[in-house]
């Protein structure tokens, strides 16, 4: 259908969501289910001396409790990333001998009430003998291993050679930045949830809030033994995920084992303390940055060093820092690129790609350090960043990390969010109040490169003898509308009305195989991928339609879900009864894909207190092809704000004992709407080149773009020469502190 | 975070409230907002809590003898758009900080009180204003000054078998101006510091002035050094710099919080305490100055 | 303990533990999970209802505080024919949701507000002080709070 690419539908999934009618893990009704509930540990690190658990089987009510040692033949959480690092230091379900985090699950309890299986938690036992606590991971690298005879360091990635000496010594000007990635919580508002229920001969269905079912179910049925087949995963409704829902965690683990040893459906939800307490932790990272250039503001050479605090275990979390580093060089052609990475343990609760999922930390490292390099020189930010940008005829651009950018137009998104915002008149404006003693203003800017896509996914569509279709996906929406954009997609190859099209997805037992929905693949991989199997089918039916009639292929068209060819005319719904089934099925790996965009932005330190008001946000993105405006937008608002939530407000803090400082939300806080600054949101459109479709990932943005824009209008509005003191979160008294020390200076 | 197991009574007036009480490990429900906070995670484990929402009278809320006076069951929600004077005013503009309308349409001024949050508005509020609180127990009932009632962070005078029945907050003269200036990080943020200020002058001099410190020491702070700058002189808005600088130097006692060093916390203090005094400055009637 | 509640409507009479918070109870025992939890201790909103016409956290109150009380939850926004209520409406039109886990919470929150002063949309200060109470981690708020305006206007 015409038309249809671009078109803001409304979304399907609205109808039930408004009326309470979706069914999230914890609405699931399963008879005889039980209820789980963790005895967790409270010391950061130390060795589990014993576990005592038969007040907990005492309580009224409980069915069975488990530790360890009651579950000898439990597996340990399988490695998703990074497999070797993860081997050597395996992460079991319920810890064995030692802790290594505080909330590391120790024992199970399990009763058909919540109440009652917290009332039997509180009943346990549990002996630790503290070990030292590490929570600085440059410290932690070279401190007392957390697995005997191995390093903390669990992986070391590096790209590029070492920058030559000569070349930081004869340039015209070398900027070193420090700047730190703060550990944050995703809180998603659903938290963690699974659900387990054996269904006889040794099979099971496993609910799981998720966003990458058929990895889940590789994981536990490999885990524990089972063919594939055995296990059959299905997502529900899922309340955000934002990357801390795909992974397999331990809990998942021990929640199964619990199921398979009792007979009887189990189910997890995590409240928001455990969630809060993590795992998931997001970010994360010492970053070390130094890059050169000449005196017209030319870079020679990057350099990017990142100690990445990966918590107590290594698993998803040791990916980000790689992710990291293949997105080091940003927007700009550097003659000289060198990062290097570590993965380092410490004793905090393990992290996991949060949206964003490195590229946020890249951009913020090379943003933050340009900027800083233009101001030494003397130079606008914005012609500094011209000057460098990699040239549109420069497409496809491969990078020393190992990436091939598939095609941009950097100059172009600057110039739009340049002019959006007003860039002239604030630089007058800021001035004029530079003049007045006024308050200070700033203003900042980043253009981010990021990485959307990876991998391949599975698509089908098939054709009803009702007149309908089913599209299936192997990717999983944790709230992105996919029942909507999805169909869009194929309803604009069929040429029919997409309320004739229904998404399949999030059913291990639906759909043969998927990969799922992190990265922002969703639209740019499975999206592609259902466009392509779409026109498979047509293909297919038009072979059938030429068979049928006995004319040649070429000859019959197909239009709006009819097939013609001389005078004769089909609709495919009737090409189905006259021959059977009608399904096409595409497995499809387009590579990955690099949206772009600019952010500006305007705010004020508020002189006495150091509260940061931003005056102005300008997001303009490029996310090539958009099949769903309604959708991307919505995606790049929720983005900006989270970025804002990084910027100004969130942090997860832990003590120096290695307990976490905050315990709910009124300490961990996240923006309300009081918090939403002026946005405005553009966009520009480079197609991606290799696909038919011309999508790329869309969603992550505004985490990526915000806070190196809102930290570098914080720096210009101080003026700070040296700009290490601001760290995020820019809290009042961060900018405060930072505003005393650059006058003391 | 599901509550650990209590027995549970209603009580139908303030002798049986107290009557429960005194059976020991009782807490008190009125608004619960903080109450059932603590219960969910399992940080409060009392034996047994008194429900006080359907006690008779415990809602009200009107002036005697030139004294508001306040029960146990009025919300934070009801003092938004309060009369008497300068007083109301104060009291709704404070209002509006303490959490959000849902909250504030169930936790009440007593339950702030008895609570003692060390950033609490209230606690502040009713020191400032030399508020009398009267403490019900078995024995009969207790007036205790607000200055003597806070001994700490979620400390107070108060008995486990006392209940907080009233608190009575004498007028504001006509004429006082009024403000209030809190700094937290988001909306959804308790206080990192507020304070408060209510100014009379007469002649053109200062004749009463009243400064109020929230989650500035380890309980609420009436802040005389602030005052004492103010006090009988003439009423001088550049004075007000000078007060604030007088109650970061001699009222307050930070701690350190997450996001604020003691310094800052002082200097915040000093900001805040200027701020509030110029509203209530600005709040004044032409002729009060 | 033995606790009657009316909700939407319609009668439930309860045996429940005293400690067991509303939320629990118009999920489990009233079956009624349209009622989301999010946190437990009153900052997320999710479990926003309405108890005798007023918005309040359900994780913040118990059920047997409730005996007699009339509630409203998500499950009874929408007309006795089904049709959508202005603000389901509304948040569909203006993409107010993305994974919907929030919705409910935002969506009691205003329709007692808008019930009790339906001109409060006309004061931006009092409408960001409403919409305060509650968090969404998708939408970044602005489209909820077009939302509440459009309903504001069509109701």
């Amino acid at each position: 259908m015409p038309g249809l690419i671009g078109a803001r539908l409304r979304r399907r999934e609205d109808e039930r969501l408004v009326r309470g009618a979706g069914r999230f893990l914890a609405d699931l009704r399963v008879r005889r289910c039980l209820e789980a509930v963790f005895v967790r540990s409270d010391t950061a690190h130390g060795w589990l001396r014993g576990v005592r658990l038969d007040g907990v089987r005492s309580v009224p009510g409980v069915v069975a409790a488990f530790a360890a040692a009651d579950f000898p033949d439990v597996p340990v959480t399988p490695p998703m990333m990074d497999p070797q690092s993860a081997r050597d230091r395996p992460w079991p379900a319920l810890a064995t001998d030692r802790v290594r985090h505080v909330g590391q699950p120790i024992a199970v309890v399990l009763a058909a009430d919540r109440y009652v299986a917290e009332d039997g938690r509180d009943a346990a036992g549990v002996d630790i003998e503290p070990l030292p606590v590490l929570l600085d991971p440059t410290e932690a690298a070279g401190g007392a291993p957390l697995f005997e005879g191995l390093s903390n360091v669990a992986d070391v990635k590096e790209f590029g050679a070492p920058v030559d000496e000569a070349v930081w010594r004869d340039a015209a000007v070398v900027v070193e930045g420090s700047y730190r990635q703060q550990l944050m919580a995703h809180t998603s508002l659903e938290p963690r949830a699974v659900l387990v229920r054996p269904d006889g001969g040794d099979r099971f269905t496993v609910w799981c809030s998720h966003q990458a079912p058929h990895r889940l179910r590789r994981d536990l049925a490999g885990a524990f033994g089972l063919a594939e087949e055995r296990v059959r995963v299905i997502v529900p409704d899922v309340g955000g995920a934002f990357g801390g829902k795909s992974e397999t965690y331990p809990e998942y683990l021990a929640v199964f084992a619990a199921a398979r040893r009792l007979d009887r459906p189990v189910r997890w939800l995590e409240d928001r303390a455990e969630a809060l307490t993590g795992p998931p932790h997001g970010r994360g990272q010492h970053q070390r940055t130094r890059m050169a250039a000449t005196a017209d503001g030319r870079i020679l050479a990057y350099e990017l060093l990142i100690d990445a605090d990966i918590g107590g275990y290594p698993h998803t979390g040791a990916f980000v820092p790689l992710a990291t580093s293949m997105m080091a060089n940003g927007a700009y052609v550097i003659p000289r690129l060198h990062v290097r990475t570590r993965a380092v343990l410490t004793t905090t609760a393990p992290t996991a790609p949060y949206r964003g999922a490195g590229r946020p930390e890249a951009a913020s490292a090379i943003e933050r350090t340009v900027d800083l390099l233009a101001h030494r020189l003397g130079l606008d930010p914005a012609e500094l960043r011209r000057r460098n940008f990699i040239q549109p005829d420069a497409f496809p651009y491969p990078t020393v990390t190992g990436y091939t950018y598939d095609s941009g137009d950097y100059p172009a998104a600057l110039d739009v969010a340049l002019r959006t915002i007003g860039y002239d008149g604030w630089r007058a404006e800021q001035a004029r109040w530079r003049g007045t003693g006024g308050a200070p203003l700033g203003i900042g800017l980043c253009t981010y490169v990021e990485r959307s896509g990876a991998g391949e996914e599975f698509a089908a569509v098939e054709a009803c003898p009702d007149g309908t279709f089913v599209a299936v996906s192997g990717c999983c929406s944790t709230g992105q509308g996919h029942e909507t954009s999805f169909p869009q997609v194929v309803a604009s190859v069929l040429g029919v009305a997409p309320e004739r099209i229904r998404l399949v997805e999030r059913d291990t037992a639906a759909v043969p195989k998927g990969i799922g929905s992190y990265a922002s693949r969703s639209m740019q991989t499975g999206g592609a991928a259902l466009q392509r199997a779409a026109g498979k089918l047509v293909d297919e039916a038009r072979r059938r339609a030429g068979e049928l009639w006995g004319r040649p292929v070429r000859e019959v068209e197909h239009h709006a879900g009819t097939l013609s060819s001389g005078g004769h005319r089909l609709p495919l719904e009737e090409l189905v009864a006259a021959t059977g089934a009608l399904r096409a099925e595409e497995t499809y790996a387009p590579p990955e894909a690099f949206p772009f965009g600019a952010y500006a932005a305007i705010v004020e330190v508020e002189p006495e207190l150091g509260e940061v008001r931003v005056l102005r946000l300008v997001a303009v993105d490029d996310y090539g092809v958009v099949v769903n405006p309604l959708i991307v937008e919505g995606q790049g608002h929720g983005s900006a704000v989270q970025g804002l939530g990084q910027a100004l407000f969130e942090e997860f803090r832990y003590a120096a004992d290695g307990r976490p400082e905050q315990r709910g939300l009124l300490d961990y806080l996240l923006p309300t709407v009081s918090e939403l600054p002026p946005m405005t949101f553009e966009e520009t459109c480079t197609p991606n080149p290799n696909t038919p479709l011309g999508a790329k990932g869309a969603g992550e943005a505004g985490c990526i773009g915000v806070p190196p824009a809102l930290v570098n209008a914080v720096a210009d509005a101080l003026q700070l020469d040296e700009r290490d003191a601001l760290q995020m979160p820019l809290t009042p008294y961060t900018c405060w502190s930072a505003a005393r020390a650059g006058a003391a200076r | 975070m599901k509550p650990a197991a209590f027995d549970y009574v209603v009580a139908h007036s303030a002798g049986e409230a107290v009557a429960a009480l005194a059976g020991g490990d009782t807490q008190v429900l009125a608004g619960g907002q903080s109450l059932i906070l603590e219960l969910n995670y399992r940080a409060a484990r009392p034996a047994r809590l008194v429900d006080i929402n359907r006690v008779p009278g415990f809602d009200h809320l009107g002036v005697t003898d030139a004294a508001l006076r306040v029960g146990p069951l009025v919300r934070h929600s009801a003092f938004a758009d309060l009369d008497h004077g300068p007083l109301g005013t104060l009291l709704g503009r404070v209002a509006h900080h303490i959490a959000h309308p849902p909250v504030r349409a169930r936790g009440t001024m007593l339950g702030s009180l008895a609570y003692a949050h060390p950033a609490a508005e209230w606690p502040a509020v009713v020191t400032t204003l030399d508020g009398r609180l009267v403490l019900t127990g078995g024995a009969g009932a207790r007036t205790v000054a607000a200055a003597d009632f806070f001994t700490g962070p979620f400390g107070t005078v108060r008995r486990p078998d006392e209940l907080l029945t009233e608190v009575r907050l004498a007028l504001l003269p006509v004429g006082t101006g009024v403000g209030f200036a809190e700094h937290r990080r988001t909306h959804a943020s308790f206080a990192q510091l507020a304070a408060l200020a209510a100014l009379t002058v007469r002649g053109g001099r200062v004749d009463e002035v009243r400064v109020g410190l929230v989650n500035a020491a380890d309980r609420p702070v009436r802040a005389r050094a602030a005052e004492r700058v103010l006090l009988d002189r003439p009423l001088d808005p550049a004075a007000f710099a000078e007060a604030g600088q007088a109650a970061a130097a001699e009222d307050a006692d930070p701690r350190p919080q997450p996001y604020a060093g003691t310094a800052y916390q002082r200097h915040a203090v000093a900001v805040l305490v200027r701020r509030a005094l110029d509203a209530a400055h600005r709040d004044l009637a032409p002729t009060g100055g | 303990m033995r606790v009657s509640l009316t909700v939407n409507d319609r009668r439930h009479d309860l045996d429940v533990e005293p400690r067991r918070t509303l939320a629990d109870a118009l999920r489990d025992d009233c079956g009624l999970t349209g009622t989301h939890i999010g946190c437990e201790h009153g900052v997320c909103g999710a479990c926003t209802v309405l108890v005798d016409g007023v918005a309040v956290r359900s994780c913040l109150m118990l059920a047997v505080q409730c005996d007699g009380a009339g509630v409203r939850t998500v499950e009874g926004l929408a007309g006795p024919d089904g049709a959508a209520h202005p603000l389901q409406e509304a948040f569909c039109a203006e993409h107010a949701l993305q994974c919907g886990f929030c919705t409910p919470g935002f969506l009691m929150l205003a329709a007692g507000a808008l019930e009790s002063d339906p001109g409060l949309v006309r004061d931006p200060e009092r409408l960001r002080e409403l919409l305060t109470s509650n968090l969404c981690r998708c939408t970044g708020y602005e489209a909820i709070r077009r939302a509440v305006i459009r309903a504001a206007a069509t109701g």
